[in-house]
């Protein structure tokens, strides 16, 4: 088999079908979590995303149906740091998603009636039951949903974990080393690799392209379409304080997720926007850093303080853009792609929360180990969704 | 021995802060930073595994200048050295303590 990309869910994949006996061989164009693996902010969270929200009912409804894959995510977490036998600063106190206004706290209502429905544990809190659990919190937070599986870990710590991990079972990761070709051969695939302008083309009976924003573009040497678009978003951390944040915390109305790290730091995001920057073609390029834009800083930073006032007297201590994907329905992209048995991928947001889990399922497929089980638990992220654009290609 | 320059520069009036408790001459105008290094203190905090830390960027980025505000009676809060102007009476503590 061969995986395409370093990141949490190539190296997570690779590591769990190098385990079930495969050969596995990881081409990572750069080096192992240099994408939005080791770029973001390190949120587990599992209530409705607020992006979901934001775009009407039918969306939030539709989008609702990622709480069952949330739901296998919470245990997949809770086994991980034992299972990698490493520590990866997983803490889960719970997370707070707040409301303020009135519309807000209606906003929350509905979402966490949506997540019971579905069997997420999510409880309603009035504001001074929230501050009666996160006595950081502003007097104006009128209500907060309470999902007690919530918490953050450390993205430094985990994609490197699964690397070594994937090695100690036998995989074999490449780095710099970038898939310039990809051609079907008999039933599976012939994938040419480049490093250092050395090429060389190795056979694999299953690939999978786990790039991240660059997932289109190897999508493109398979002459596929994948309905991928690269996001630019800013993140901050403030200087290290004395504990006061053991919970994510999130707002339903603002775009926001705090939490502190081991280290003290509180990292502040929620999906501010930065500036993606095009490439010498025209087209946005993922591999350059997204300029800053100063509104969106500023404005999350008051977002946080009307939040958690405490942080208003922190120390900002830095501000940083990263590149991640999203799909043109805002699920992940997560199975084989129909047109072309035997090619996997799995992208699409939402990947340091959900990746061991996508990494896990994706990796049953490949191996046709529990398959059923697994087309059953992806079905909803499946590439087959998108079909109709590769219905000329391959 | 002085380490400011003292042919021809017009400074502010002198005035004095007070680092980790003792008086420290500094003159209006300067940072903070320009006022511990002037003295001979080359230590301006310790980090998370008790090394000491110095002025690095001189630019407000990369944060190793922080000290601490010492107002008695209020929390501490970290300043950046290399941003902040000293004022009179400014007292600050560093943390390095005697091998700093």
């Amino acid at each position: 088999m061969i995986v395409i990309g370093a990141g949490l869910v190539g190296s997570a994949a690779a590591w769990h079908c190098a385990r079930a006996g495969a050969s596995v061989l990881i081409a990572e164009a750069g080096h192992p979590n240099i994408g939005a693996s080791g770029q973001n902010a390190g949120s587990l969270h599992f209530q409705i995303e607020r992006r979901f929200l934001e775009n009407g009912e039918r969306l939030a409804e539709e989008a609702a149906r990622i709480t069952a894959i949330s739901r296998i995510a919470i245990a997949d977490w809770a086994g991980l740091e034992t299972a990698l036998g490493e520590d990866l600063h997983v803490r889960r106190d719970g997370g707070l998603m707040v409301a303020e206004t009135a519309a807000e706290v209606a906003l929350l209502e509905r979402k966490v009636a949506r997540e019971q429905a579905a069997g997420l544990g999510t409880r309603l809190l009035d504001g001074d039951e929230a501050r009666r659990i996160a006595p950081y919190l502003a007097e104006g937070i009128a209500a907060a949903g309470f999902l007690a599986d919530e918490g953050h870990a450390d993205p430094r710590a985990v994609t490197p974990a699964f690397v070594r991990a994937a090695e100690r079972a036998g995989a074999t990761l490449r780095t710099e080393t970038e898939a310039v070709a990809i051609a079907r051969q008999g039933g599976g695939f012939a994938v040419t690799l480049r490093h250092t302008g050395r090429e060389e083309t190795i056979r694999a009976a299953r690939l999978l392209i786990a790039a991240g924003a660059w997932s289109p573009q190897v999508a493109m040497l398979a002459n596929l379409h994948l309905p991928l678009f690269p996001v630019a978003l800013t993140m901050n951390a403030t200087e290290r304080v004395a504990p006061l944040l053991p919970h994510l915390v999130q707002h339903v109305g603002r775009r926001l997720s705090m939490k502190q790290t081991h280290a003290g730091n509180i990292l502040i995001g929620g999906g501010w926007p930065s500036r993606l920057r095009r490439g010498t073609g025209g087209a946005f390029d993922p591999a350059l850093r997204p300029e800053p834009i100063e509104t969106s800083r500023t404005e999350n930073l008051r977002a946080a303080a009307a939040t958690v006032p405490a942080v208003a007297d922190m120390n900002l201590l830095r501000s940083w853009t990263g590149v991640t994907a999203i799909t043109a329905d805002q699920l992940p992209l997560v199975g084989e792609v129909p047109r072309m048995p035997g090619l996997f991928v799995a992208a699409g947001g939402s990947a340091f929360t959900l990746g061991p889990t996508f990494a896990r399922l994706v990796a049953r497929q490949m191996l046709e180990q529990d398959r059923a089980e697994a087309d059953e638990a992806l079905a909803m992220l499946s590439p087959a969704r998108f079909e109709h654009l590769n219905g000329f290609m391959g | 021995m002085t380490r400011r320059i003292e042919q021809g520069v017009e400074r502010g009036s002198r005035i004095t802060i007070f680092v980790d408790g003792a008086p420290v001459a500094a003159f209006a105008g300067e940072t903070l930073a320009t006022a511990l290094i002037a003295s001979g203190r080359i230590a301006f905090r310790r980090d998370g595994r008790a090394a000491l830390r110095g002025l690095f960027c001189n630019m407000g980025t990369c944060s190793e200048c922080f000290v601490q505000t010492a107002v008695p009676g209020r929390a501490p809060r970290r300043l950046r050295a290399c941003l902040t102007p000293v004022a009179d009476g400014m007292a600050i503590e560093t943390g390095a303590g005697p091998d700093g």
